[in-house]
């Protein structure tokens, strides 16, 4: 997989026809192999774009930008970024007809050690959902690289129904006892340096002020102690129930290479299996889990 | 006289002891419209239930976000109680709907990370049903005094 060549004559004819002021996408680091996000404001810069294996990061996040807040904004989305794209629509966090939004049909991102990224083997759309323009084949179009597509009639021509996998991980450590995951998950808040990096690389949270951040309430709550790392991980994952897209930005983040995701994957399945709901960001205008209810909700657990 | 001789432990940190005469403290948080109307009702009616509960009123149970509930646990609760209408009777048309989900998901999640899920319960109590609230306190603080009490860091909280 590798769109560098079509990215660039993408982003060249943009800021030639004067669409965009800024485009944002990949750039290498000039020190090592691996990528950066790039947020180009001049056709001069474009030279710079590269998007191949490595492009790993969510650059609907970059949104949140001072270059790109409130201007005609070039962007390059995997179908994972798509999908967290959607919810910000979604949630009048930006604006579409300020977005030329270029689709990758992705074939999945590698890591450090070039082994392909476990949420890429398990991902459901790896084409993205919403799209202006679309780069590289799945197979969907006679064309060999270039597809135009707009984001429904992507949906309606991919092949099956997408089944819902439970995330390996999720499912070893829910065989296990109460005990044995108090001990895991402690380990877990007690490496937590609270750096706060998983919510700022996260595109979802984009709130001014955190509600974890109110560190008066109670006495140690900014403080890096297991107590605050534990209530600071379980509200921002609830906060995101039903609206992560699994990304794992906050993984690539975590300088203490902590499993956030088994948080996530957790709610997720939690959702599936009782509510019916999809996948969250697939639909334009689906708001996620938990802004919406069914009478057949399970409430058995309620006296 | 009887003497409790068997100590209660914490079920997630078994090397954590209550002290005698330990008793847990329970987090109510109450809709008001029916559950705190409900609870006013059983001390008209003059039911006894125990005092292990602390009870803060919110206008609707969809007012009740997850972190209130992190929030009390991390800090001094052993379990929370959150009451709202009967499904269909909500003030606001739909509230205690949206919260159903909400409660489902966070007992989920704290069970996954190894607390155990009757530390957070919820129940629907109408403004008439005094001899009920009684009974789910009385429920509520017997099932986690089983449970121990919860350590979730707080020794190392003061310690600091």
């Amino acid at each position: 997989m590798d769109y560098t060549k079509q990215i660039q004559e993408i982003a060249a004819k943009l800021f030639a026809e004067d669409k965009i002021d800024a485009f944002v996408g990949y750039r290498m680091t000039g020190f090592d192999k691996n990528q950066v996000p790039a947020i180009i404001t001049g056709a001069d810069d474009v030279s710079k774009l590269v998007f191949n294996d490595k492009s790993v990061f969510n650059l609907s996040n970059y949104l949140k930008h001072e270059h790109t807040r409130n201007k005609r904004v070039g962007l390059v989305v995997k179908g994972c970024d798509s999908r967290s794209l959607n919810l910000l629509l979604t949630e009048s966090q930006v604006k579409r007809e300020k977005l030329y939004v270029v689709g990758i049909a992705c074939d999945g991102v590698v890591d450090d050690e070039g082994k392909k990224m476990q949420n890429c083997v398990e991902c459901m759309f790896p084409d993205a959902v919403v799209a202006d323009e679309m780069v590289g084949n799945h197979g969907r179009s006679g064309s060999e690289t270039l597809i135009q597509t707009g984001s429904e009639t992507l949906i309606q021509t991919g092949s099956e129904t997408p089944i819902y996998k439970i995330n390996a991980d999720v499912l070893d450590l829910g065989s296990k006892d109460l005990v044995q995951r108090r001990e895991y998950f402690e380990e877990v808040f007690e490496n937590c340096i609270r750096c706060n990096a998983c919510r700022h690389s996260c595109p979802l949270c984009y709130c001014a002020k955190c509600c974890i951040d109110q560190e008066t309430s109670t006495l140690y709550n900014g403080a890096n102690t297991t107590s605050s790392a534990f209530h600071a991980l379980m509200t921002w994952s609830l906060h995101l129930a039903g609206r992560c897209v699994d990304c794992r930005n906050c993984e690539k983040a975590c300088p203490s290479h902590l499993p956030l995701h088994l948080l996530h994957k957790q709610n997720e399945q939690v959702i599936y299996e009782n509510f019916q709901e999809h996948l969250a960001g697939v639909h334009e205008g689906d708001r996620g889990a938990f802004y919406k209810y069914s009478m057949k909700d399970p409430d058995d657990f309620i006296m | 006289m009887e003497t409790v001789t068997n100590q209660l432990v914490s079920i997630e940190k078994p090397e954590i002891v209550a002290p005698p005469n330990w008793e847990p403290v329970i987090m109510g948080i109450l809709c008001n419209w029916c559950s705190y109307a409900g609870s006013d009702l059983t001390g008209t009616s003059r039911i006894q239930y125990p005092p292990n509960i602390r009870i803060i009123r919110v206008p609707c149970s969809s007012r009740v976000d997850p972190w209130f509930l992190i929030k009390s646990l991390q800090t001094t609760a052993d379990g929370v109680l959150v009451s709202g209408c009967h499904p269909g009777d909500c003030h606001y048309i739909s509230g205690n709907y949206y919260a159903r989900r909400r409660f489902l998901v966070t007992k989920k999640l704290l069970n996954f990370i190894g607390y155990h899920e009757n530390r957070i319960q919820f129940s629907w109590v109408s403004a008439a049903e005094g001899p009920k609230f009684a009974k789910v306190v009385a429920k509520v603080t017997e099932d986690i005094k089983k449970l121990g009490p919860l350590h979730l860091y707080k020794k190392e909280n003061f310690e600091k």
